[in-house]
């Protein structure tokens, strides 16, 4: 889901509703406008161009300075109502939550890195793409950005904020229903602004726990022979340059957090649906699928290429 | 009505009127002196603001039809999801290029080109206040539209969208030359727009026919006066922000918009947006400005409410320099602050809301006849009022966090701009091409263009407005078929090239009535302003005799006969002034005549511009080049033979 | 078209004038208007990116060097008084006064721009070294363009004055070149309070 039409926080709701009656007052502007318009236009047509000028009468005048101000003054009250419908929706919307679960995320050219903060640092989680959230409790969102400036947009959530390198901005919202949010990035961002996705899966309070305890811990070491040696292509053939695994020597923060990438529904900030297949063809060529991406194509050996995806897919 | 001004009849025959012998060898005269030099040479060297004011429009409107083709593309690629046909790369340069070529290069120029062709006919004067200023404009304009284009050619176009934002702009994230193109193309065109803003201002000051008092200046006049002040006071914000603080950022490691170094990215924003959003009004009011005497015409009456349009226009004015924060409502800006640039945000609609009121009081208390223009205008209206309204709702910081950057927005600004700007302008095309060209339009041809650009406009962009809150963000070059947004986006495309087709229509329109169009005559349409009182194309002296204004329709007056006024000089470019708020006769100016310097001075200056993308050394080449320029400049305006009247206290001396 | 009924004639009317009934003043003005807000423009830009600083100047930056900029304030506000004959003179009608007046001026501005070299270097802090740095050289950069322009506006019109016999408008040449002078001066004493004086009261 991803619209302002299905709205699914308090948040999104607000402003749906903001819409909904600013859609109902100022088509009814428009409409009366348009027809006051062409009635005069069509009513009072003349066919034939002619020299001479219309009398003026100053009854007629005076009448219609009447409607003119009147028009105004209607207006004026309709702005004024507006100005106070939406002072009252945007107070709301800024008062922020006492108690949030604080997900720290920074927008990268062309990905996003997610962070779950905790009090204890060596228990914070660190993903990328995908935001987990509990359903019912607020989420409080710190943003960063590492390059340029991103905007991070869930419409059917809340609306957007602004990723400015030298700030650190925040945005809010509690999600109603379980369900998977898609979310993009709004402010262009260069080549592959297109390209960058985020899914907000709302999942009940405790499929969330499991979710993070699962996540928090490192995968297995693999021991399938295939997967080792995928391990080992990954380790050695560069990935580790700039990506992180959990567990292992692969520390690199450049790229996205590859731990649990198995367990992920998408690939490359939701480019592609997380298959073996894709996953294979995005180590072959990343901007084949991405043109201008960051990550280069690696030369790797077909073999090589298969453990890799394997063993990567195999961390769920 | 007033009393005629005490000025006349000044030792002249009540009851006398020119004889055509006399007219005949005074327009000769005044043809020898005012004309064009012949040939190349000629056209290179020319200051009137008619010659200026023509090739200003064509230029501009050939930047229409290019930012139109970019348009055109970009519609292709998106007419369908996951589309190949322009890759990231290319598709970033075109909607940069489109959005630069529209805003800086088709739409501010070309309102300020119908004022340099028009605002000297509407209030009596042979020329703008600074001519040679005038010619330097245009060519400063032409040489950044060459240097855009033969970038976009060379594969540099500029690919950051049309407001740069850093640090995407600044020197990390785009190498390469892109983007100095764009922040020396933007300084550029504003010169080019500083220069036709204080002409206009100037000219409408001191060189108003007598009698023409500040309650009596036609609101086409007043448009352009407005726009020419926010002109003044918005474009030095856009020049200081891409020139002296992006592109130094880019070329010589200044640090405004670098955080490490206490630099901030936000204070582009702020720049540029307190330039970008009264950018909108400059292109706004000047159509407004064409509306009404379409309307008065086609109405057979005076405008209703002409006061109410004047303060709307100004008051329009110093709301759109409150405006600019709406841009950044996703940005970490206080809320307080946010707050009251909503309020801002909202208010504006009520001067222009009071106009809209106006115009169509008018079409009730006349006798509408639907001609092009007039339909034109009714389309504008019908258009633009959906834009403005959505204008409303972004206002609302709520639901602009939502909107922001996507094709709500992308839906709001284009109606807001065809419906607000070209809807108006094509309906002058039609009104005044008889007036620049001495031929008419088709009407039939014109009418197939009216419907094809009004069914064209609503169909590309209105399911724009759908597509945004459906969550597609605006410059994204493709999209993946799950989004669902492919079919409203097909329909988005296929309106593009009715678009297309309609601005062919008028095109053929033109090409077919410049030479074989019914003869227009002084006043086709019956209208009342003064630029109606000459014949169609105008004569390079533009008026005979300086007219004397006794109302705001001087062609609707009851009087058989025109008064004017006798006295200036024959033999040599010579122009009236007046007093700026009553508009008496002052003084008479001798006026410059053709000069190669403004083209010189422009050619130097895209030296400096250019040149400083590549080196900071020709910077110092192009002062010492225009050094010359000056010189020469200087020396032309010092060679004026004859005795003056010199006004010093209170006497008058003749002096050689 | 409609007969043309003379009803006045304005051959009477002088063709050279001063102050605000020429057109040169009005064009003067405008670009005073425009300098002048894109000072102030790069003004509010200087106090925006001082909020991303603690100290101003910046730890570790110097204050700026005062002597110099004083030097040449004093030079300019001493030429206000050649600038203000020369207008006078224009006025007068005189020739030789305009001349004389002109003359002592460009002696006066002309080391001005020298010293606005040694003014760049007073900052004591370079253009990349950090914000601050940046902004205090365009405030004090921009300046200079516009003194290059102004100087070299006033000695031309001096040689001019010189080498060609000048006809009646350049009069209200002279007094307009000296408004465009108090302006250009205004402008540089409101760049040395806040540049270079002000770091050092708050």
């Amino acid at each position: 889901m991803h619209s302002l039409f299905d709205p699914s926080s308090p948040q999104a709701r607000a402003v749906a509703g903001l819409w909904w009656w600013m859609l109902a007052v100022g088509g009814t502007v428009w409409l009366i406008v348009i027809v006051a318009m062409l009635w005069a236009a069509i009513t009072r047509r003349q066919r034939r161009l002619s020299s001479d000028l219309v009398r003026l009468d100053d009854t007629a005048h005076v009448r219609t300075e009447r409607v003119v101000t009147i028009a105004s003054g209607i207006t004026v009250a309709i702005l004024i109502a507006f100005l106070a419908y939406d002072f009252t929706v945007g107070h709301a919307l800024a008062q922020h939550p006492l108690r949030a679960l604080t997900i720290d995320v920074t927008g990268h050219q062309w990905w996003w890195q997610v962070l779950y903060e905790d009090p204890d640092p060596s228990r914070q989680l660190v993903t990328a793409n995908e935001i987990h959230v509990p359903v019912g409790v607020p989420i409080q969102f710190k943003l960063r950005a590492a390059d340029v400036i991103h905007s991070f947009w869930a419409p059917s959530l809340n609306g957007k904020k602004d990723l400015i390198p030298g700030y650190t901005t925040t945005l809010w919202f509690q999600a109603d229903t379980a369900g998977r949010y898609r979310g993009q990035c709004a402010e262009f961002c260069g080549l592959q602004h297109a390209k960058m996705a985020f899914y907000i899966v709302a999942e009940p309070k405790p499929k969330f726990a499991a979710w993070l305890a699962a996540a928090s811990q490192a995968p297995a070491s693999p021991s399938d022979p295939h997967l080792v040696y995928g391990q080992r292509v990954f380790l050695s053939a560069g990935c580790a340059t700039c990506h992180t695994i959990a567990g292992t020597q692969a520390r690199a923060t450049v790229g996205p957090d590859l731990t649990h990438l198995g367990s992920r529904e998408t690939l490359a900030a939701g480019t592609l649906a997380n298959t073996r297949e894709n996953l294979l063809r995005w180590i072959v060529d990343p901007g084949l699928w991405k043109p201008g991406v960051h990550m280069p194509a690696v030369p790797l050996s077909p073999p090589q290429q298969e453990a890799l995806a394997d063993y990567l897919e195999s961390m769920k | 009505m007033t009393a005629p001004p005490p000025h006349d009849h000044t030792g002249l025959p009540a009851d006398m009127t020119l004889t055509d012998d006399a007219v005949a060898r005074e327009a000769a005269q005044l043809d020898s002196i005012w004309r064009d030099g012949r040939g190349f040479w000629g056209w290179l060297t020319t200051v009137d603001h008619k010659s200026i004011g023509k090739r200003y429009i064509i230029t501009a409107f050939l930047m229409f039809i290019a930012g139109g083709i970019e348009a055109a593309m970009m519609r292709t690629q998106l007419a369908r999801p996951e589309n190949t046909l322009l890759g990231p790369d290319r598709y970033n340069q075109i909607f940069t290029t489109h959005g630069t070529t529209m805003m800086f290069l088709f739409a501010v120029p070309i309102m300020t080109a119908m004022g340099l062709y028009f605002v000297p006919l509407m209030i009596g004067a042979r020329n703008v206040a600074f001519p040679r200023l005038n010619a330097f404009g245009y060519w400063t304009y032409f040489v950044g539209v060459v240097f855009l284009y033969v970038s976009l050619f060379a594969n540099t176009g500029p690919d950051a969208g049309w407001f740069s934002y850093v640090p995407l702009a600044g020197p990390q994230y785009s190498p390469g030359h892109r983007v100095d193109v764009w922040a020396q193309l933007v300084t550029y065109t504003e010169i080019a727009a500083l220069c036709a803003a204080v002409n206009i201002i100037v000219t409408t000051f001191k060189m108003r026919a007598p009698g023409m008092s500040l309650n009596r200046i036609p609101l086409f006049v007043w448009a352009q006066l407005v726009v020419s002040f926010m002109i003044v006071f918005a474009m030095p914000a856009v020049a200081t922000g891409s020139t002296l603080m992006l592109a130094a950022d880019r070329a010589v490691n200044t640090q405004w918009f670098n955080p490490a170094e206490g630099g901030d990215a936000l204070l582009w924003q702020h720049i540029f947006w307190f330039f970008g959003h009264p950018e909108v009004y400059i292109i706004f009011l000047p159509a407004l400005g064409f509306v009404t005497p379409i309307v008065e015409t086609f109405s057979r009456r005076p405008v209703f409410g002409y006061t109410a349009l004047v303060m709307a226009n100004i008051t329009t004015a110093f709301f759109a320099f409150g405006l600019w924060v709406h841009h950044m409502f996703a940005t970490p800006v206080p809320e307080l602050g946010q707050s009251l640039f909503t309020a801002a945000s909202m208010l504006i609609a009520i001067p222009t809301g009071v106009q809209i009121f106006c115009w169509i009081a008018t079409l009730w208390l006349g006798r509408p006849e639907l001609r092009t223009a007039m339909l034109f205008v009714l389309g504008f209206i019908f258009t633009f009022v959906n834009g403005g309204i959505t204008g409303v709702m972004l206002a609302s910081v709520a639901f602009d966090k939502q909107a922001h950057d996507t094709f709500f927005v992308v839906a709001h600004l284009h109606y807001v701009l065809l419906g607000g700007g070209v809807m108006p302008l094509f309906g002058a095309f039609y009104f005044w091409f008889p007036k620049i060209v001495g031929r008419m339009l088709d009407e039939t041809i014109g009418k197939i263009h009216f419907w094809l650009f009004l069914i064209g406009v609503n169909l590309t962009f209105f399911p724009m407005h759908i597509l945004g809150l459906e969550g597609m963000p605006r410059r994204v070059y493709t999209y993946l078929a799950a989004t669902g947004w492919g079919p409203l986006n097909l329909v988005a495309t296929a309106g593009a090239y009715i678009i297309a087709l309609s601005v062919i229509a008028f095109l053929y329109n033109v090409l077919k009535s410049w030479r074989g169009g019914a003869p227009a005559g002084p006043n086709p349409w019956n209208s009342s302003g003064l630029e109606w009182a000459i014949p169609s194309p105008p004569p390079s002296y533009t008026f005979l005799h300086v007219p004397v204004v006794h109302s705001r329709h001087p062609l609707w007056e009851p009087a058989v006969d025109m008064p004017v006024v006798t006295g200036l000089r024959t033999d040599r470019r010579e122009v009236l002034l007046t007093t700026a708020f009553d508009a008496r006769p002052d003084s008479r100016h001798h006026a410059p005549g053709p000069s190669i310097w403004p083209l010189y001075l422009a050619l130097c200056m895209g030296v400096m511009w250019i040149g400083s993308i590549f080196s900071p050394y020709f910077v110092l080449i192009a002062t010492g080049l225009s050094a010359i320029g000056l010189v020469g400049w200087a020396l032309q305006s010092t060679s004026t033979p004859g005795t003056e009247r010199v006004a010093t206290g209170d006497a008058v001396v003749e002096l050689a | 078209m409609k007969a043309l009924r003379p009803v006045s004639d304005v051959g009477g009317l002088p063709s050279v004038v001063f102050g605000q009934r020429s057109l040169m003043w009005w064009g003067t003005l405008g670009f005073m208007v425009i300098e002048g807000w894109t000072t102030a423009l790069i003004f509010a830009s200087y106090f925006y990116v001082r909020q991303n600083f603690e100290a101003w100047p910046p730890l570790q930056t110097p204050l700026p060097s005062l002597t110099i900029p004083t030097i040449n304030l004093a030079l300019m506000l001493a030429s206000f008084i050649p600038a203000a004959l020369a207008a006078r003179a224009g006025k007068a009608l005189d020739r030789a006064g305009v001349r004389r007046w002109l003359t002592v001026m460009s002696v006066l501005v002309v080391p001005t721009v020298v010293l606005r070299w040694w003014d760049l270097w007073a900052l004591n802090v370079r253009w990349d070294t950090n914000a601050y740095g940046t902004a205090v050289w365009l405030l004090v950069g921009f300046h200079a363009s516009l003194l290059l322009f102004d100087v070299g506006d006033t000695v031309g019109l001096t040689l001019f004055y010189w080498l060609k016999p000048m006809p009646a408008k350049s009069f209200s040449d002279a007094s307009d070149n000296s408004m465009y002078w108090y302006f250009t001066v205004a402008l540089w004493a409101a760049i040395y309070l806040i540049v270079y004086v002000g770091p050092r009261i708050f």
